[in-house]
């Protein structure tokens, strides 16, 4: 899928610049039009310049401006009648790619209680977006690598994208609030577009960026620009740019706030955040959503819809049990920790281009760049940048990261899937075998994504394959495990996957392998054990060590008790409390780590605190940390990296994890509010 | 105030259980009836919900009233006399799932504007015979006296929000009720920020939304009427809007609305009152 094909054809198209009068403009309207393009463009409304349809050139913001400072927004007066006489304002154009609500799938069920899931329809309108200033082509080519940079493509903003027509305009004046030139974004509009325009005293030069553009040129049948004009347009940008007062050293920033994760300043600009989100709603590369489960009365027919989400929401890191970001402090680090520093080794560029929108809609008028420059003012004592992945994320472990050109578009609909047995493993937990759909294959510490329409859908670990169903062992704690907890043989679910990184099982050959497992994070890691087990000859020693709450919690006793005499496995299993027929361990899996082999292979599930400690006994014995794999948990929508509500750092749980090799996730690991 | 709606969870349908109908109670107290009102007001889903459920206790829309228990009961008003006080447990033996639905239930409504007064001073001033009124000193949510299985915030609620937590009980899924600012409504659909671009107070950014960001798409700041949201950092709004020019008296009756009785906006109220 290749959307960022006009930057390609750019730059030999700067030779044809043409002049087009208030008129031209108007003709290059209604061509657009004629083309099929809803043409949209700057325009006012309530008070400000917003992106809608426009007709005609009578619907431009003719003789506006818009003043701006921080948490302030007011259109005045121009002395002239300038149609693009103004800066950006609250709309981006995200809303008309990445739109604020799509109907993601449909479900229904049929006679018998058959499922049935598809893709919602969905027409790509043509669009021609007229206006777009260079930090907001800049937001574009961002967020086309978030959506069809790979692995997964998202199809509807693909098709959007594929759909548009860009007609630039280049900035000669900057707003109070822009800093595009510092970001290296701007203003002069170099790439991504279509078309260019330069208003020059109410005359438009205008550039052909691609193919689309030139064609639309040719037709247009506008004079050749005098190379005057050609000039003014270089000469007007420079001017913009060294005009520009507001600014932003991106230099290192990476480093800067990652070193400074518990700078006093988070606390202060904490104390001023709404964590009202509008920040990330107005800024035009954040790209986090939610999804909404919707069905009838009867949940007969049901669909799940994707919205704007934002991590300033609570709902953003929720998860059953509590959110990993409860305090404002956690949302504000971490929108700006992602925004200049996480983004960098996740897409490679900065996700802010610069365009001010965040400065002046913020209702308490929080400025990023000030905030940036109090960091940069006074670093912490020793800012601790060792190990930290800031270069992008290489990946160690087989994960699904192909490069964008053999990306797969991932539309997200499930397909039915039939439970072939319920096993109860504990009174509230339950593995079901279900049979996937064809051609399914998984390796071990992958997901799937389960779902009951109109109900909802989680994540859950792959727990085992048993020939001809893979296992699924669920602990019924909120709505939607409750119900899949709860199928019998026969029923269906929706699954889509497997999803994730596994456990990198051959880098144990030959070593003594560790498997420590916390409560239900021995799910995820039975596989794993299966195949150690099985291969006696590469793995000689395995160790499994299993804590739970109680004998009762223990899952898989019956398989556990199967492996007894296997001559390439030890198993040690420690419960928190017991009655006294118990012959096991009492207390935490720590306490069976004292002995870590320093030439082992570590496998570590369960839950986050678990994992701290035993991490943290295992490295104390000498173990080398990049001999320690962890898996994760976070919230997960997509499981495809769209989402976003999954990010852990730089890292996203779905589709880099959720296993990672301790030393990619170290720095995190110790730390809350992440 | 309980537990933040999003982290009370519908119990899923029990699959053992005979086939019928969940039986539903609507009950008030202090209240203008708006919020039940709502139920009605649905009219092109009002066959389906009758039809999923069975409405047993209404007494606004059927005369035989059948007695408990109730599945899903929707409790509407505020407790503010001292037969509500032994009602309310009633109502709560009688129910499986309890939601309050409005400003009264989930906040103590407008009417808790008496709680910062001295009531019996009211009684003299409005009633020509005060002796024949009994009631309490307070006006309190229902929350505050048994338990609450789920909140849906509104003044009035609003139907569709109803209508999901309907539909999400008899389904068995968590109501898709989201406890996030009023903003991310503005903005999702499209309406400029009228603090930012109007200079207008707007309670917006730290109240529940819901609503579908109603005002502020007609030119007005947010009233508040859905409550506060979780984390509601009222102190820094409130400053926001004094260096904007809103003097102390302002910022008290901003907070103390439809829902000035919740927790975080009556602690803002009180912190701008006279010393």
């Amino acid at each position: 899928m290749e959307v960022e094909v006009k930057a390609e054809a750019k730059e030999d198209a700067r030779s044809t610049v043409r002049a087009i009068d208030r008129d031209g403009l108007e003709r290059l309207l209604g061509l657009l039009r004629e083309e099929g393009y809803r043409t949209i463009g700057p325009t006012v409304r309530d008070g400000a310049i917003v992106y809608d349809e426009i007709e005609s050139v009578r619907d431009l913001p003719a003789g506006w401006k818009d003043e701006q400072a921080p948490g302030r927004y007011r259109l005045v007066r121009r002395p002239d009648d300038a149609l693009f006489g103004h800066v950006v304002g609250p709309i981006s154009w995200k809303a008309f790619l990445f739109r604020p609500r799509e109907t993601l799938t449909a479900a229904a069920r049929g006679e018998g209680g058959a499922l049935e899931f598809r893709r919602a329809p969905f027409e790509p309108e043509r669009a021609a977006f007229i206006g777009v200033r260079s930090c907001d082509l800049a937001a574009i080519a961002v967020q086309d690598t978030v959506f069809t940079g790979g692995p997964y493509v998202e199809p509807r903003y693909a098709a959007l994208r594929r759909a548009a027509f860009i007609v630039a305009v280049n900035c000669l004046e900057s707003g109070a609030l822009c800093f595009c030139a510092s970001m290296g974004t701007g203003p002069r509009a170099r790439r991504g577009f279509d078309l260019a325009l330069t208003e020059i005293e109410g005359r438009f030069t205008v550039e052909a960026g691609s193919d689309a553009g030139r064609r639309l040129l040719e037709r247009l049948g506008a004079e050749e620009a005098r190379a005057e004009d050609a000039a003014r347009v270089e000469e007007g940008t420079a001017r913009c740019a060294a005009s520009m007062a507001k600014r932003m050293d991106p230099a290192g920033l990476p480093e800067l706030l990652l070193g400074n994760l518990d700078h006093p300043r988070w606390d202060e600009v904490a104390a001023r955040c709404l964590a009202c989100a509008n920040c990330t709603m107005v800024c035009p590369t954040c790209f986090c959503s939610t999804v909404e489960e919707t069905s009838d009365l009867t949940g007969s027919s049901a669909g799940r819809v994707r919205v704007w989400g934002s991590c300033f929401t609570e709902e953003h890191g929720k998860v059953h049990g509590g959110s990993y970001r409860p305090e404002i402090k956690d949302r504000y680090r971490q929108w700006l920790t992602h925004k200049l520093a996480s983004w960098v080794p996740q897409f490679g560029t900065s996700g802010c281009v610069g365009c001010g929108r965040c400065i002046a809609w913020c209702p308490v008028g929080i400025d990023i760049t000030e905030e940036v420059a109090a960091i940069r003012a006074s670093p912490g004592p020793v800012p601790d940048v060792q190990g930290l992945p800031l270069a992008p994320v290489p990946s160690p472990l087989p994960a699904p990261r192909a490069p964008a050109a053999s990306s797969v578009e991932e539309d997200l609909v499930p397909r039915p899937a039939a439970v072939t047995a319920a096993v109860r493993e504990t009174p509230d937990t339950v593995t079901l075998h279900v049979r996937p759909p064809q051609g399914f294959s998984f390796r071990p510490g992958q997901f799937n994504m389960l779902s009951l329409p109109g109900v909802g859908e989680v994540p859950i670990s792959i727990s085992g394959w048993d020939g001809t169903a893979v296992e699924h062992t669920i602990r019924a704690v909120g709505p939607v495990t409750r119900q899949l907890a709860a199928l019998r043989p026969g029923q269906e679910l929706g699954m889509r996957g497997p999803y994730g990184s596994s456990w990198p099982v051959d880098e144990a050959k030959g070593c003594p392998a560790w498997v420590v497992a916390g409560g239900l994070g021995l799910a995820p890691l039975r596989p794993l054990v299966r195949e150690l087990i099985g291969r006696p000859e590469d793995f000689p020693e395995v160790r499994l060590i299993g804590g739970s709450r109680t004998p009762g919690d223990i899952l898989f006793v019956r398989e556990i008790l199967g492996w007894i005499g296997r001559r390439n496995l030890q198993t040690h299993l420690t419960v928190d409390r017991a009655g006294p027929d118990w012959r096991g361990s009492i207390g935490v899996v720590t306490q069976l780590l004292d002995d870590a082999s320093i030439e082992g292979v570590y496998f570590v599930c369960g839950p986050e605190i678990m994992m701290r400690f035993a991490v943290r006994r295992i490295l104390e014995a000498g173990v080398p940390p990049q001999r320690v794999y962890v898996s994760m948990e976070r919230n997960m929508k997509c499981a495809a990296g769209f989402c976003g509500c999954c990010q852990y750092g730089p890292l996203f749980v779905c589709k880099d994890g959720p296993v990672f090799r301790y030393d990619s996730v170290a720095y995190l690991f110790e730390r809350s509010g992440f | 105030m309980t537990a933040s709606p999003t982290s009370s969870s519908v119990p899923a349908s029990d699959s053992e259980a005979p086939v019928r109908k969940p039986r539903l109670g609507v009950f008030k107290f202090a209240s203008c009836d708006g919020c039940q009102l709502s139920l009605l007001d649905l009219e092109d889903e009002l066959l389906a919900v009758a039809g999923a459920i069975d409405i047993a206790y209404f007494p606004e829309a059927r005369t035989a009233m059948l007695p408990g228990p109730y599945d899903l009961s929707l409790v509407e008003g505020s407790i503010s006399s001292p037969e509500q006080l032994e009602q309310v447990q009633e109502v709560r033996r009688q129910s499986r799932f309890l939601v309050t639905i409005g400003a009264c239930a989930t906040a103590g409504g407008i009417q808790a504007l008496r709680n910062w007064a001295d009531s019996a001073e009211y009684l003299r001033a409005v009633y020509a015979r005060p002796e024949y009124i009994r009631t309490l000193e307070t006006s309190t949510p229902i929350a505050a006296h048994v338990r609450v299985d789920f909140e849906l915030r509104g003044c009035p609620i609003s139907k569709e929000q109803l209508l999901e937590v309907i539909t999400a009980f008899a389904v068995g899924r968590r109501p898709n009720v989201k406890d996030e600012s009023v903003c991310l409504e503005c903005k999702r659909r499209g309406t400029v920020c009228v603090v930012v671009a109007r200079g207008m107070p707007c309670l917006g950014p730290v109240t529940h939304a819901g609503c579908g960001a109603l005002c502020p798409a007609y030119d007005r700041g947010c009233y508040g009427c859905f409550g506060p949201r979780e984390r509601a950092n009222t102190g820094s709004l409130a400053g926001r809007f004094r260096e904007g020019g809103a003097g102390e008296p302002e910022l008290v009756r901003l907070f103390r609305g439809f829902t000035g009785y919740a927790e975080a906006f009556r602690k803002e109220s009180e912190a701008h009152e006279p010393q």
